[in-house]
């Protein structure tokens, strides 16, 4: 009988064409009950092989370079602190409408002479940063939806001509069109209940 | 002790618990408390900690009689009158303290003195557990074994060999003799806090800043200070200081003063034996020693832009500018009014640069450090890190609660300061730091080393 960590092993490789989470979880089980019956398939459940690091995400792709960690944005792309959703520079400062950076309260940072620190450059998290780190145009070409904490949250691919993802390994299709490949993947929570 | 805890009918595993608790209580209590009392004292210099540790270390080798010695043990009828779990915890906050029982090498009261002279309430703390885990293992270790043969033989080794106590006290000397090293080593390399202040600039090796008290000058070469106006400015034999919006120029030496400018609205100077640049909110203005009604415009800032502090070497004066899409570091040539752009990032912030014969240091700050960086003002490929600090900014754990934790968003460590304003002298850096939270007032000042 076959081990569970090589069903899940080919669920993975098979999972290159499409990340979804119903042809995981259709295929994980399928190759479970191949390999010996339902106690086994119980074991195996969607995305269990995969490695989703915050709500949402279903497969192993990480997060695109995002100045404070988990990749929010906004609906322009800009990144946006994931704990409160306020827009941070490139230095992961929170900051105000006109860049400067503030603290808790929404007041500017000053230095000593009682000027504000000065702004730093914020650049889209798909579009500049991660063209930027690649060297090629990149694209948001498609997204899907899930319901997290409340609210319905868009989870975005960045997408590239590149058969290399951020991880370092290959890179899949994902919702990606005419040719590109998810390089890495972002998130934009809405307002609206779910 | 260990006879204590390892009655069969005792409880042992439970007393050996309190035990440890009690000797990590006591050791953070009294090396937290020494640092904290060395934190207020200012006494800090990591000198005075390799003198403390090298002289420890020959004593211990040397087997020298400790001094001063406590001629007391832990109070006896305890065992008898308290439950034994209990008992066990206050000998061991009584051995963790370190000075209430006998001592046994004088690396205690070294540690002491480092604790003290560290004055970093952290490092006390590490110390006092450090120092509660050494006292706890040798009798958290043999008692659970002491009523076996092999148990009953290493116990009466230790008490009955003084080969045994002399080795520890080797020991602790090759501890402290590193720590000694760690020091001496790190003082030689590293940063110097010079004390409390912001907007250093150099002209030879005289240092300029301001501090919460005024403006302090000091020679490289030696610690004596003396006062000048605050806000000022050094380069070649001038100082220049604001004062609302008067700047005035005045000879380094002796203060003699040189010209007044009225500039409304400046917000920094910079000074050479040519050249005064001023900067306001929203330009940046040079005009000559000589002829100080003739006004040389550097830069103006639109909205949204910040004109750097500018800083003066002969005739060449750098600033930056920081905008939402771009951060440089600019070069004017005040000679031949041509600007050059030598330093700039579309993900980096660039900021307070200074200038010494063609070489620049300047502040960068990216997501994940920040960096004061040295290198030829014309060739940007070769500049190093002179110093660094975490994350300006602190970063989520790059994974939601409850979801993976596979992922490489691994948070840099977030530092308690931000980097500001530079100065360049021809052996030291220096940089201002301020701190990441609370007032821009309790900024710092440190020199490193070029």
């Amino acid at each position: 009988m076959p081990r569970l960590p090589d069903a899940g092993a080919i669920g993975e490789g098979l999972a290159l064409s499409t990340s979804r989470r119903g042809f995981l979880a259709w295929t994980s089980r399928l190759l479970a009950l191949v390999a010996g019956g339902s106690a086994v398939s119980a074991l195996v459940k969607p995305g269990e092989a995969d490695a989703f690091h915050f709500c949402g995400h279903i497969y192993t792709t990480d997060s695109c370079p995002h100045p404070t960690g988990l990749p929010r944005i906004d609906a322009q792309g800009f990144p946006l602190r994931a704990a409160d959703g306020r827009p941070v520079d490139d230095l992961g400062r929170p900051i105000n409408a006109a860049g400067q950076p503030v603290d808790a309260h929404g007041v500017p940072l000053l230095d000593p002479d009682g000027l504000p620190l000065p702004p730093a450059p914020r650049r889209r998290v798909c579009q500049d940063a991660v063209a930027q780190r690649i060297a090629r145009t990149t694209h948001i070409d498609g997204a899907w939806y899930r319901c997290c904490a409340g609210h319905v949250r868009k989870l975005v691919d960045c997408c590239a001509h590149t058969v290399r993802r951020i991880n370092g390994d290959a890179a899949l299709t994902g919702y990606c069109y005419a040719g590109r490949r998810v390089y890495c993947v972002m998130y934009y929570d809405t307002k609206i209940p779910c | 002790m260990i006879e204590t805890i390892n009655g069969p009918h005792r409880r042992m595993w439970l007393c050996c618990m309190t035990f440890a608790l009690g000797a990590l209580v006591g050791g953070v209590a009294t090396f937290g408390t020494l640092a904290v009392l060395g934190s207020l004292a200012g006494v800090g210099g990591l000198e005075l900690v390799a003198i403390l540790g090298v002289a420890a270390a020959i004593a211990d080798v040397r087997g020298r009689p400790i001094v001063p010695q406590i001629r007391h043990q832990v109070p006896e009828h305890w065992r008898r009158v308290l439950p034994l779990p209990l008992a066990t915890f206050l000998y061991g906050v009584l051995l963790g303290l370190g000075f209430t029982t006998f001592v046994y090498a004088v690396a205690l009261w070294a540690l002491a003195g480092i604790a003290f002279a560290l004055g970093s309430p952290q490092a006390g703390v590490l110390v006092g557990l450090a120092f509660g885990v050494g006292r706890a293992l040798p009798i958290c270790v043999l008692a659970p074994v002491a009523h076996r043969r092999a148990g009953r033989t290493v116990v009466d080794t230790m008490v009955q060999r003084p080969v045994v106590l002399a080795v520890v006290r080797r020991l602790a000397a090759a501890c402290l003799v590193v720590v000694a090293a760690s020091a001496l080593v790190g003082d030689a390399s590293g940063a110097t806090r010079i004390g409390a202040g912001t907007d250093p600039s150099v002209s030879g090796t005289t240092v300029v800043w301001t501090s919460p008290t005024g403006g302090v000058a000091r020679d490289e070469g030696t610690a004596a200070t003396r006062s000048v106006p605050p806000h000022a400015a050094v380069g070649g034999s001038l100082i220049a200081w604001r004062d609302g919006d008067i700047v005035h120029v005045a000879q380094l030496v002796d203060l003699t003063a040189v010209l007044d400018v009225t500039v409304p609205g400046v917000t920094a100077v910079a000074v050479s034996d040519t050249w005064l640049v001023t900067r306001t909110a929203k330009s940046l203005d040079a005009r000559t020693i000589a002829d100080p009604g003739t006004v040389l415009h550097l830069a103006t800032a639109k909205s949204a832009t910040q004109l750097g502090r500018p800083a003066l070497d002969g005739d060449v004066v750098v600033y930056h500018v920081a905008t939402r899409r771009l951060s440089t570091i600019v070069s004017f040539d005040l000679t031949t009014a041509t600007r050059r752009t030598v330093r700039t990032s579309k993900t980096n912030l660039l900021t307070n640069p200074s200038l010494l014969a063609g070489e620049l240091l300047y502040d960068r700050q990216t997501s994940r450090a920040q960096l004061v960086e040295l290198g030829p003002l014309d060739d940007g490929g070769r500049d190093r890190v002179l110093y660094r600090l975490g994350a300006p900014s602190v970063h989520d754990a790059g994974h939601e609660p409850g979801d993976s934790h596979r992922t490489r968003n691994v948070p840099p460590p977030t530092a308690k300061w931000r980097l500001w304003t530079t100065a360049l002298s021809d052996t030291q850096g220096y940089v201002t730091l301020l701190p990441a939270t609370g007032p821009a007032g309790a900024a710092r000042l440190l020199s490193l080393p070029r």
